[in-house]
């Protein structure tokens, strides 16, 4: 059903062409009688493996007739303890499997085949099944088929990782454009140079390792700007990814308290609890609600009016503290604002790179800018320099990062509105770094000379008890996490 | 078993479009009616091994088209009833063949559009389908053991579609499988774990974790971005950086970023020109690409695209399940969906 090239023929060749496939329609009915024919009475002998095989090779997608060689085997297994003989037949399919291969790589019925056939093979040549897969990601290197089984078979065969790696470095030293290879990378990096520092979410790989890989890939992505694959892995590199699961604002007052999370989860009632310095628990917060009325969400309501404790009674030192395994910052000091305790941390603030990372990335700027004086509408080129500035120093290069975001609104305009909301994220970010240490929180948040298009970050905004939106996102307002603390009512 | 029974005559009235400016609505229903009238066509008969999802494509684009009638309800009814095993209770694509859970799902979503599941054994089904599931999560696709996770979203959506999610799978394993074929790389999915990010295989597993509530999961941010870059200049999706452009590929690219509230990251103008321009204005039904020979699954995959784009004339599609809305909302169904930021 893919790639079939529609093309104008004359009445002739039609009729010719008409005439053979009615020749190969009658002989696909003959063979499918007779095969289940053959099946109803249990004949899994040669003969079918013959009638089988015909079809297949012009049609790899048949599965049931691949099931039926499959019951071949097992009869055959069934039949002789000889293993040689049991070998034989196994031998057989993989052959038989590697002739359908070379018609069609990528059918999925076919290489589950091979998989069947090797796990109950007496002797299984899994190195060998290394070798075919070489040989087949030499004529597609970008077959997902061949990708997966490799490493399935690489697995089997002990194949070192480091030797692994090696195949990938070839890979794509021959090929930059190839982003199988750049993706079975990814998998391996990790295993064999693990990263063992502070930053969170943790980097991908060491740092040493690190440094290398994003050498190795803007010589990969400069040697042609317009192909995506190295620039996705680059992304990758940066740190590109959400935020670890932890907690982002707390409020609470004489009526309830409002907890926010950096993501959505689903908040258990042994979780939360107030405490003192001694570590006393002064009150366990038990029946949380999901302000949305979500199975996960990522602000958390609880009523305190039930409660026989008044703020009053909260000590002058208090902490939150969260009992979750999936969250590293167990402990958390609260700060007063008149009558109610608060936490809050701005989104994204991001774990500085080691200062050999930071020098390799400042280069790749300069880089990237030199390329953007030849070539000002590079896409890939714009984008990514707003990237690497944002990982080097957020607040340093802010305006100049959306500059660029700006640009790529009309250069790849197919995809304006996500730059206009990456610009919207990144500048709410910078707002709420702000207002962190600024006297307005948490009683106000005043968003209405920002130049938003989306709104991020809205879980951030549950704990202020009064919020300004800029006119376009007035639409917002009836969000439940945007309506003002102080007078939420579930 | 041929098509030839479940269209009923027609007088189709057809007009003359010659550009592919606009929807060729009439040709696209015609095309789907006649398809397998000729139980002898080359193509019909060489495809006999996914007929039940071939059904469903054609009576799903042509419910969406509003033009259900013309197929005859009752034969294709009868038919999905004599592919049900009586051993296993999961259906085969046509008499003759194996069951699987593709063709079991194909079977379920064409019940719940005629509104006729009381017409099988449906606790058959459910007990086919939970034996399929594995210790760590995943799913068969059938006996003989391949694991993908496209299985896993037929396993869910089959017991969504029938009411019966609850007692049956361990959904909590099921979605620990799931996440653990999520790429670091770029937030996407591949059918097992390691695999690499396909939008074909996204749209399982998105639509998965729509129907298990568990859309929390994604990074959507990351996902999404990877998934508004497969739009090329023709307006066209691709699957996987640096291929070609696809109808079917742009339905699974298109219902991911629907579901994720990212519809907007994408050029929908530019898509609709795209999926227009493949469609045949000679034969009617939509190929995968510009200039290619068209076929039944393109053209439900090009009708839903529209109906997801909203345009007129179509009936709504829902993004998860890739069936008609109304259907949903009769069985009270209610797939999760992310809103914009
Ligand atoms: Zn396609």
């Amino acid at each position: 059903m893919h790639g079939r090239l529609k093309v104008r023929t004359t009445e002739e060749e039609r009729e010719r062409k008409k005439k053979e496939q009615a020749l190969k329609v009658k002989a696909y009915r003959a063979a499918m009688v007779k095969i289940q024919e053959k099946r109803l009475s249990h004949e899994l002998d040669g003969e079918m493996l013959l009638l089988t095989s015909q079809i297949l090779l012009r049609n790899p997608d048949v599965s049931t007739l691949w099931n039926i060689r499959r019951e071949c085997a097992e009869q055959i297994v069934l039949k002789t303890e000889d293993l040689e003989e049991q070998q034989a037949i196994f031998e057989t399919e993989l052959n038989f499997s590697e002739q359908c291969l070379l018609v069609n790589p990528k059918s999925y019925n076919c290489w589950h085949h091979r998989c069947w056939i090797l796990e109950h093979s007496p002797k299984p040549n899994w190195e060998r099944e290394v070798q075919l897969c070489t040989k087949y990601l030499k004529m597609d290197e970008r077959n997902f088929h061949t990708w997966d089984y490799r490493r399935y078979v690489v697995e089997k065969a002990n194949i070192p990782k480091q030797s692994e790696l090696d195949f990938c470095t070839e890979k794509i030293k021959v090929n930059f454009s190839n982003y199988s290879s750049w993706h079975h990378r990814s998998l391996l990096l990790p295993l064999l140079y693990p990263y063992e520092g502070e930053a969170q979410p943790k980097r991908a790989m060491s740092e040493e390792k690190l440094q290398n890989e994003l050498e190795m890939v803007l010589t990969a992505a400069f040697t042609d700007p317009n192909d995506s694959s190295a620039w996705f892995y680059q992304r990758w590199l940066l740190g590109y990814s959400r935020q670890e699961l932890d907690v982002c604002a707390f409020r609470c007052n004489n009526k309830h308290a409002m907890l926010a999370f950096t993501n959505p989860l689903i908040l258990d009632a042994k979780d939360v609890a107030i405490t003192n310095s001694e570590g006393t628990v002064i009150i366990k917060l038990t029946n949380w609600h999901s302000i949305n009325k979500t199975k996960a969400d990522n602000v958390w309501f609880f009523s305190l009016t039930d409660n026989a404790i008044s703020y009053k009674e909260f000590p002058k030192e208090a902490f939150l503290e969260i009992n979750r395994s999936d969250i590293s910052l167990k402990k958390i000091i609260l700060k007063t604002y008149k009558e109610s305790l608060f936490y809050f941390k701005s989104p994204n603030q991001q774990h500085a790179f080691s200062k050999n990372v930071l020098n390799e990335l400042q280069s790749q700027l300069e880089s990237c800018e030199s390329l953007l004086e030849y070539e000002p509408d590079s896409k890939w080129t714009l984008l990514t320099s707003a990237l690497l500035m944002h990982a080097i120093d957020a607040q340093k290069y802010h305006n100049k990062s959306l500059e660029n975001l700006e640009k790529l609104q009309k250069v790849d305009a197919l995809r304006e509105n996500y730059y206009k909301d990456l610009a919207s994220r990144w500048i709410l970010e910078k707002f709420l770094l702000n207002w962190m240490d600024s006297d307005a929180v948490p009683y106000e948040l005043d968003l209405r000379s920002e130049n938003l298009n989306a709104l991020y970050y809205s879980q951030y905004l549950c704990i202020a008890d009064k919020l300004l939106l800029p006119n376009n996102l007035t639409n917002y307002s009836s969000m439940k996490q945007l309506q003002g603390f102080s007078i939420f009512e579930y | 078993m041929d098509f030839t029974t479940f269209a009923k005559p027609s007088t189709v009235d057809t007009n003359n479009d010659k550009s592919n400016s606009d929807l060729h609505f009439w040709k696209h229903v015609e095309y789907i009616e006649n398809h397998g009238k000729d139980q002898d066509d080359f193509e019909y008969c060489m495809t006999e091994f996914l007929r039940m999802s071939g059904i469903y494509w054609g009576v799903t684009a042509l419910d969406i088209m509003n033009q259900l009638d013309r197929l005859d309800r009752k034969s294709i009814i009868d038919f999905i009833r004599r592919c049900q095993c009586p051993v296993t209770g999961g259906f085969a694509p046509c008499e003759g063949h194996d069951p699987h859970m593709l063709y079991t799902l194909s079977a379920i979503q064409i019940l719940c559009i005629y509104d006729a599941l009381n017409e099988i054994d449906c606790e058959a089904v459910v007990r086919y389908v939970s034996g399929l599931q594995q210790f760590d999560g995943s799913f068969f696709g059938d006996k003989w053991g391949e694991v993908d996770t496209r299985f896993s979203f037929c396993a869910v959506a089959i017991l969504t579609l029938l009411g019966r999610m609850e007692g049956t799978i361990n959904v909590e394993r099921a979605v620990k499988f799931v996440m653990s074929c999520c790429n670091q790389t770029d937030g996407g999915f591949g059918s097992k774990p390691g695999a690499e990010s396909h939008a074909g295989l996204i749209y399982c597993c998105v639509g998965f974790l729509s129907l298990t509530q568990s859309l929390h999961l994604l990074d959507i941010d990351k996902l999404g971005w990877w998934l508004c870059e497969r739009q090329l200049t023709s307006g066209g999706l691709n699957g996987r950086p640096e291929k070609l452009p696809d109808v079917c590929y742009s339905w699974w690219v298109l219902s991911s970023l629907t579901i994720m509230g990212r519809l907007h990251w994408i050029s929908a103008d530019k898509l609709k020109e795209f999926i227009l321009s493949c469609q045949d204005n000679e034969t009617g039904g939509f190929a995968d690409r510009t200039g290619n020979l068209p076929d039944i699954f393109h053209t439900l995959f090009g009708i839903g695209a529209l109906s997801l784009l909203g345009f007129e004339g179509l009936k709504p599609i829902n993004p998860t399940l890739c069936m008609p809305q109304y259907v949903i909302d009769r069985l009270g169904i209610k797939p999760q969906i992310l809103p914009k930021p």
